[in-house]
């Protein structure tokens, strides 16, 4: 016993290495298992207090841009609106909302934190559960995609940006609906890969990929991105692409968080199914 | 070690953190180089400084920049491998204790090549944890290699003009 205290005295050095890089590596590679602990939501507050002042400072610098934005939204939003319409038909009031029902709600919310110069790139944004965010949420700006939900706390909300590596989303080809997966190999934030493209589709360039409302987290048509380059491998299956990304990661300022109204719906039908 | 040292310490490891989180973190040159100049702090503590104590004040180094930036354990990991190579990699450059002057490893006590060699060696493995903690994947082991010496090489750059401006020569 003795000799094993003096082992230990002696080598401590290692002991305490192997002690202290096991428990960061833990920490690392639980980080997704933490998100209820002490220490994460320590993290998610400070990082989020912090980044937020930081932002309440930055945000003097980009007004004019936000103005012009929001100026271009409202002039968008006042074309919509039942007033711009030229009425023909008086019945069209009439109609009860049984056949038109509310799927999408949208929660706009602004970024306080981002990047695209990781492999894996994450976004925080200043609403979270109070304002009804939950987790697998997606992300959009505009009529483009920009990721999903992986985490909330109270005030504020965890993206996990379409720039990362457990990023996939299901698209589809515009022109005629052949659906494809996109994802993101790292390096130029503005590129990703498309992939499992079936061989008979005529692909060419600037052929526009659109979100294929498979996956749950987005609705149906929104903006992937439009075809940069493909290749044509001769002895596989499918063929690859790369795409320019009609995001850019690198300006998002205002997004807004897509709240699926019948997700609970969905799920319930997919859960009663039992495989026979 | 004096209370001055510990003082000075403290003081530069606060600083040094958020100078990281405040600026250097949203530095990122072509996409791809970002610089970590707060392992600074671990490359000046002083030679005699305690193993456990090196390696606790790395570990909490990180894990404050882990804070900021939400990678919980990231930083944290690199940072405690650095340290735990330092005592080797001094006592493998150094031709003995006896060499060492001064109580810190700086670029003006100990020469501008054992300073290179050191702080090379330390600033490498850090970046090299780092770089492949965060993908944890073999297939982009090019892309990510790359990465790794641009912005090694930028740490490099900052942590070479902090010398020059805190320790000039002949002062």
């Amino acid at each position: 016993m003795r000799n094993l205290f003096l082992f230990l005295r002696e080598h401590y050095f290692y002991f305490l290495f192997l002690l202290l890089e096991s428990f960061s590596l833990i920490l690392l590679f639980n980080y997704n298992e933490f998100q209820g602990s002490s220490l994460y939501s320590v993290s998610n507050a400070v990082s989020g207090s912090f980044n937020n002042m930081f932002t309440g400072i930055s945000e003097y610098f980009s007004l004019r841009k936000t103005n012009r934005v929001l100026v271009e939204e409202l002039a968008k939003l006042h074309s919509r609106i039942p007033e711009a319409f030229y009425t023909t038909d008086v019945n069209i009031f009439y109609k009860k909302d049984s056949i038109v029902k509310l799927e999408y709600k949208y929660i706009s919310a602004q970024v306080i934190s981002n990047s695209t110069n990781k492999r894996n790139n994450f976004l925080m944004i200043n609403k979270g559960s109070l304002h009804g965010i939950v987790n697998h949420m997606g992300v959009i700006i505009g009529n483009k995609i920009v990721g999903q939900v992986v985490s909330v706390s109270p005030h504020f909300s965890w993206i996990m940006s379409m720039l990362n590596k457990d990023s996939r989303i299901s698209g589809k080809f515009k022109k005629n609906n052949q659906l494809v997966n996109v994802e993101w190999n790292g390096g130029n934030y503005r590129k990703g890969q498309v992939k499992e493209i079936p061989k008979h589709v005529l692909i060419k360039k600037r052929d526009t990929i659109i979100t294929s409302g498979n996956s749950d987290i987005f609705p149906e048509g929104l903006l992937i991105g439009t075809i940069a380059d493909f290749s044509d491998v001769q002895d596989e299956n499918f063929n690859n692409g790369e795409i320019f990304f009609s995001t850019d990661f690198n300006s998002l300022g205002y997004v807004e968080v897509v709240v699926d109204m019948m997700r609970k719906e969905k799920d319930d039908l997919k859960a009663s199914f039992k495989q026979p | 070690m004096t209370s001055r040292t510990v003082f000075f310490n403290i003081l530069r490891f606060f600083f040094l953190v958020f100078f990281q989180v405040l600026i250097l973190s949203h530095i990122n040159l072509g996409g791809y180089i970002n610089p970590y100049f707060y392992i600074y702090f671990i490359l000046l503590l002083p030679f005699d400084i305690p193993g456990w104590l090196l390696l606790v004040a790395s570990f909490f180094l990180g894990l404050s920049i882990d804070i900021f930036t939400n990678t919980i354990g990231l930083n944290a990991a690199a940072c405690v491998m650095m340290a735990f190579f330092r005592p080797f990699v001094i006592s493998a450059i150094s031709s003995g204790p006896e060499s060492l002057i001064g109580d810190t490893p700086t670029l003006r006590n100990q020469g501008v090549k054992w300073f290179l060699y050191y702080s090379i060696i330390l600033v490498l493995v850090h970046h090299a944890s780092f770089f492949y903690l965060e993908i944890f994947r073999i297939k982009e082991f090019a892309a990510t290699f790359v990465r790794m010496l641009l912005s090694s090489a930028f740490t490099m750059v900052l942590v070479l003009i902090s010398e020059y401006l805190l320790y000039p020569r002949g002062k």
